[in-house]
């Protein structure tokens, strides 16, 4: 199963990934896939993971092959097959893969479909996959995410971001199509403010994620989320995550 | 020259030195059971042996003789097995010589490169970078626990590669046996890539004009280069 968190800035979608890639470390004999591909990198602090490559580099470095000449589409797969396992940071039952920030100029439309294809040969090797999705609409719009099974929505109590997530609802049946998507209301003070969020969307609300102490500490001390121990802010996202199929 | 013959020479001297200070173990897997094949991923935390990281010596050489001398079903270990591995992590080298026939020789390269890139074995994940003429492998625990062995690596390789037309033969040979013996596989791997790379050059640019190519000097030792870059012309000049 691929799951996608999705959502407008700064409403937690990190968060929700990462305590998403914590339950799924807990679960033995199922091995994850958890694909930071916000370029702003926030996933693999949370997680307390260092990469020490990222896709961006495999990218340049697939580029080099291609430009070297000599290789063949063969030599390539096999090539990016080696890289992208370079590019993996694992811990446990997890493997993550940062998608870093493109510096560089130019089209590379080829070498970003191969790159595609290969990240989805990844995650079919994998029993589940975690993409915590850059901001906005765009990595749905560009079919960066085309194969996903489950597109979670996550949105604040705040009427644009429940307008964003919407917004990202309508895109992602227009390019995926059949994935199913639930909304997870995060940072709500309590069941009403919540409920209000529920009542003015047609989103299928999973929940919602109350406002919570231990959440704040490990963001505001940079501690690994593998580390989350129990708290209420946890259990509400578990239990989202358990309708949506994931664990 | 023929196309493989100086890389040839190197292992086979290089097989006989092992042999001969008794560092290299030759098996023969005619009638080994099979490995199931299987799916390919191996994380860490499930691996009982990791063979050439990347920060660890790796070199992968293929090549083939059509003049004999392949050592058919057999497969030579320098150094340690799975199970005899004193540590986690050991540097690799692979060789892998097929014997045969190989008329259309990008053809035949290819198809005998991939019988080696495909061949997928249950509990043990391969990754292979022809650039850096090196491979990556991973035993997991329980693969090992049930005893694979490096020969049954190169059982299934050598079984993939006779499944070919044109190979009559193949065999493998691994070492395991420290960085410096790795190393010894560097002249032959880094010259079969260059004589690979001018041929896929060829192929693929179709562009024959010796003073303007970086293989100009491979082409001038490997005369079958030769053979190959005039049949091309000729083929381009009649169609």
């Amino acid at each position: 199963m691929i799951l996608s968190v999705c959502g407008k800035g700064g409403v937690g979608k990190t968060t929700v990934s990462a305590v998403a890639a914590q339950a799924l470390s807990r679960e033995d004999g199922r091995r994850a896939l958890v694909v930071d591909a916000d370029p702003a990198g926030g996933l693999a602090v949370a997680l307390g993971l260092e990469p020490r490559k990222t896709l961006n580099d495999v990218r340049k470095e697939i580029i080099e092959e291609v430009k070297a000449g000599g290789r063949d589409e063969k030599d390539l797969a096999v090539s990016l097959d080696y890289l992208l396992a370079e590019a993996l940071t694992e811990q446990g039952n997890l493997a993550l893969l940062s998608i870093g920030r493109p510096e560089d100029a130019g089209c590379y439309c080829k070498v970003n479909v191969i790159l595609k294809d290969a990240i989805e040969g990844l995650a079919g090797r994998f029993d589940a996959t975690i993409i915590d999705a850059e901001a906005g609409i765009e990595q749905v719009n560009r079919k960066v995410l085309s194969s996903v099974d489950y597109v979670l929505l996550v949105s604040d109590t705040s009427a644009k971001a429940v307008k964003v997530a919407r917004t990202i609802k309508g895109v992602a049946d227009q390019m995926i199509g059949g994935q199913g998507t639930g909304l997870l209301v995060n940072r709500a003070r309590d069941a009403d403010e919540a409920g209000a969020v529920e009542r003015g969307t047609d989103l299928d609300v999973l929940g919602w994620v109350p406002e919570d102490d231990t959440v704040r500490r490990f963001d505001g001390e940079e501690l690994s989320f593998l580390e989350l121990p129990d708290c209420p802010a946890r259990a509400a996202i578990v239990t989202a995550l358990e309708k949506t199929g994931l664990i | 020259m023929a196309l493989f013959e100086e890389q040839l020479t190197e292992v086979r001297n290089l097989l006989d030195g092992w042999r001969g200070s008794g560092s290299g173990r030759d098996f023969d897997c005619s009638a080994r059971e099979p490995w199931p094949d299987g799916p390919s991923l191996v994380l860490e935390e499930e691996t009982a042996l990791e063979l050439g990281n990347p920060s660890a010596a790796s070199i992968s050489l293929l090549i083939w003789s059509e003049g004999g001398g392949v050592e058919d079903g057999k497969v030579t270990l320098v150094g340690p097995d799975v199970a005899e591995a004193a540590s986690a992590s050991v540097p690799f080298g692979q060789v892998v010589i097929a014997g045969g026939t190989f008329p259309d020789e990008y053809e035949s390269y290819r198809d005998v490169r991939d019988a080696v890139y495909d061949t997928r074995l249950a509990g043990f994940s391969v990754r292979t970078m022809p650039s850096r003429q090196s491979v990556w492998c991973r035993v997991s625990r329980d693969a090992a626990g049930r005893g694979f062995s490096l020969v049954d690596l190169g059982a299934a390789l050598i079984d993939s590669l006779k499944s070919l037309d044109g190979v009559s033969g193949a065999q493998v040979v691994f070492v395991t046996a420290g960085v410096d013996e790795v190393k010894k596989l560097a002249g032959a791997a880094a010259g079969a890539q260059r004589i690979v790379d001018a041929m896929m050059k060829m192929y693929s640019e179709e562009n024959y004009d010796c003073e303007t190519c970086e293989y100009q000097d491979v082409c001038d030792t490997v005369m079958d280069l030769k053979k190959i870059r005039q049949k091309l012309a000729e083929g381009k000049g009649s169609g």
